[in-house]
């Protein structure tokens, strides 16, 4: 019976979609993955962190790179290339995780054990949250939240064949503002543990 | 008219789909050269003579394809000894590959340098000089720059600069002789030059500059490549170099082929015997000698650029019979007038400018009739442009990531190996690079020949 869970949480910028990753993650006692993949990848291959970083969830920039025999040298897609291929690697080995991006919901879609959401939240709130953590205006802080979403939607949809945020692509898709942060992770919470339910009633 | 505008518009088609990469680029410039062969040629021209004239398949019949007797040809169109010596020259190289030649080769140097940082750095910039005069860049940077890397893990140092220089020098030692780049294949094979032609004129150019090179990139690289140290007997542990041969016989084997391609294009003036020839013989002694790994290195050969180089030279024919290319030439020739300083200097420097940022491969082959307008007949003059051409195209190249194939696969081997290399790094240390071999290139053409002229 298996009893390997893998979380892929996809997320709008400042929807509380880390937060929510995290709780699910405490709640379930599961490894939580985000930025600091690249971290593991960087100590594993004796790579260069900080130059990892720069490249991570950025949309490739095809002006800027060129395919030569097959070989391409975007940065951009060798390091999502590279995290793809480490969170297969995660996957296979029958590690449960939680995931924040990366085109997890796409990646380790041959899984049955992930489960996929999308996280959203009201327009007002996410720019609130922005102006808290920032200090900045409002008109900044929505320059921020659509320049992060426009490129999170390029990186999504260059590597996946699902549309980023569309409803399909996912298991459940859920607007976190009318439930706030923990209740929302915690109506998630509440869906794995009957996905699991069933999922080893029918085993 | 409707025919220059139609050869016109389907070139600069193709370069805007090569660039944009959306389709594979074997497949656009088949589809253009095939375009250029209807359109141009058979619905504006109503000339079938040009088109068979650039399909140019008679050529492949005449003896002086395959040795010259003193002989020379006027061609145009599908230069069939490029991709002939092209296709030779790859099945030789995964033949050595197959052996484990290059990884014994980059070890060996590594080894006898005692795996000291700065003495390999230097050792590896001179090998992959070396090495590209005579190998295609790409098969030299994918097996340095994975050598570098795994070196750097053992050793504990930072791969990004050296792979860097490699990727320069790879380029520069390229711009040698004329089989190391392919501009230079096309060059030598259009205007008739010999291997030693280009050693005496460019490979001299190539020479000065790497010294400066070297030491250029030693100055601004050496506090990188500070190693954390390693004991001697990790050093010890290390495999033998030898290890890495994965059949003795098959290696000596190849390294006869290889000092045998390297005789035939060194004296292939005195031999008169062609590069097609030179590819076709050493591509069959491979074949023979591989025995039951044939399809192993057939399935290496890069058929892709082969099919690549077919249809670029349909569209450049295209520009070329319908006499675009001459209204370029003289516009650069009403430009420059007499001052053939002007003219080199453009040419060097645009050749540059443009092979950093577009393939120069379509460039080269473009430019090539252009310079044999601009010489109108002055031999003396058509060389001195050929060798401009050539070290533009070869050198500039190296000042952006995707200037050339070498810094595709080198740069693409770093970030794999977790070290991604951005334009602002890449260009910071081998614009700079580029400029001094450009300047260098530029006084050594005026001083050499144009003074001359």
């Amino acid at each position: 019976m298996s009893q390997q869970l893998i979380i892929a949480i996809s997320r709008e910028f400042a929807s509380g979609g880390r937060e929510i990753a995290h709780m699910l993650a405490e709640k379930f006692q599961l490894n939580y993955y985000d930025r600091n993949l690249l971290d593991e990848i960087a100590e594993e291959k004796m790579g260069n962190i900080d130059r990892l970083r720069q490249f991570d969830e950025v949309p490739k920039r095809s002006f800027l790179s060129r395919t030569v025999r097959g070989i391409s040298n975007s940065p951009e897609e060798i390091v999502a290339n590279i995290q793809f291929e480490y969170l297969q690697k995660k996957a296979e080995s029958g590690e449960s995780f939680v995931i924040v991006g990366r085109c997890a919901d796409e990646v380790l879609s041959e899984y049955s054990c992930l489960m996929k959401f999308f996280i959203f939240a009201d327009e007002e709130a996410k720019i609130q949250r922005i102006c808290q953590s920032r200090h900045v205006s409002e008109e900044e802080a929505r320059n921020i939240m659509n320049r992060h979403d426009k490129h999170r939607r390029l990186y999504h949809n260059y590597y996946c064949c699902n549309q980023w945020g569309e409803a399909k692509g996912y298991d459940l898709t859920i607007n976190a503002t009318p439930l706030g942060i923990e209740e929302t992770a915690e109506f998630l919470a509440a869906y794995v543990r009957k996905r699991r339910r069933d999922f080893h009633a029918g085993e | 008219m409707v025919a220059q505008i139609t050869a016109i518009v389907i070139f600069i088609v193709m370069f805007i789909l090569i660039i944009t990469e959306k389709f594979e680029k074997h497949y656009i410039t088949l589809a253009c050269g095939l375009l250029t062969l209807v359109a141009v040629f058979g619905i504006c021209m109503q000339d079938f003579g040009a088109m068979w004239d650039t399909i140019n398949l008679k050529s492949i019949f005449t003896l002086e394809f395959w040795h010259t007797s003193g002989a020379e040809s006027e061609s145009g169109g599908i230069d069939w000894a490029t991709i002939l010596f092209l296709g030779g020259m790859m099945i030789m190289v995964e033949g050595m590959a197959r052996v484990g030649f290059f990884n014994w080769l980059c070890r060996r140097i590594a080894k006898m340098v005692n795996y000291q940082t700065i003495p390999i750095f230097l050792a590896f910039m001179a090998m992959s000089f070396v090495l590209a005069m005579f190998i295609d860049s790409i098969t030299v940077i994918l097996f340095l720059a994975s050598v570098t890397i795994e070196l750097a893990r053992l050793l504990k140092f930072n791969p990004v600069p050296m792979i860097m220089s490699e990727i320069f020098c790879a380029n520069l030692g390229g711009s040698a002789t004329m089989c190391g780049d392919p501009p230079n294949i096309i060059i030598g094979s259009n205007l008739h030059y010999s291997f030693m032609d280009f050693v005496k004129n460019t490979g001299v150019a190539a020479l000065i500059s790497f010294v400066f090179i070297a030491l250029y990139f030693y100055l601004i690289m050496k506090k990188d490549l500070v190693s954390t140290g390693v004991s001697q007997e990790e050093i010890d542990k290390m495999p033998s170099p030898e290890s890495f041969i994965t059949d003795q016989k098959g290696f000596w084997v190849s390294l006869v082929i290889f000092i045998c391609a390297v005789s035939l294009l060194v004296s292939h003036n005195a031999t008169g015997l062609t590069v097609a020839f030179i590819g076709v013989l050493v591509a069959l002694l491979t074949l023979i000698t591989s025995g039951k790994h044939i399809p192993e290195v057939l399935k290496g050969v890069d058929y892709k650029t082969l099919l690549f180089f077919t249809g670029l030279f349909v569209v450049v024919g295209g520009l070329e019979k319908t006499g675009v290319l001459e209204i370029i030439a003289n516009f650069i020739s009403k430009i420059c007038g007499d001052n053939y300083y002007l003219m080199v200097t453009i040419i060097v420097w645009v050749s540059g400018i443009a092979s950093a940022f577009i393939d120069n491969i379509p460039f080269a082959a473009t430019m090539v009739p252009i310079i044999k307008n601009l010489s109108a007949g002055n031999t003396s003059l058509l060389s001195t442009l050929a060798w401009s051409l050539a070290m533009g195209t070869d050198v500039g190249g190296s000042a952006t990531p995707i200037g050339a194939s070498a810094n595709v696969v080198g740069t693409s081997a770093a970030a794999k190996a977790g070290h991604p290399i951005g334009w602002g790094e890449y260009c910071k240390k081998l614009a700079p690079a580029t400029v001094i071999v450009m300047v260098i290139s530029t006084i050594y053409i005026c001083l050499r020949y144009v003074t001359h002229l």
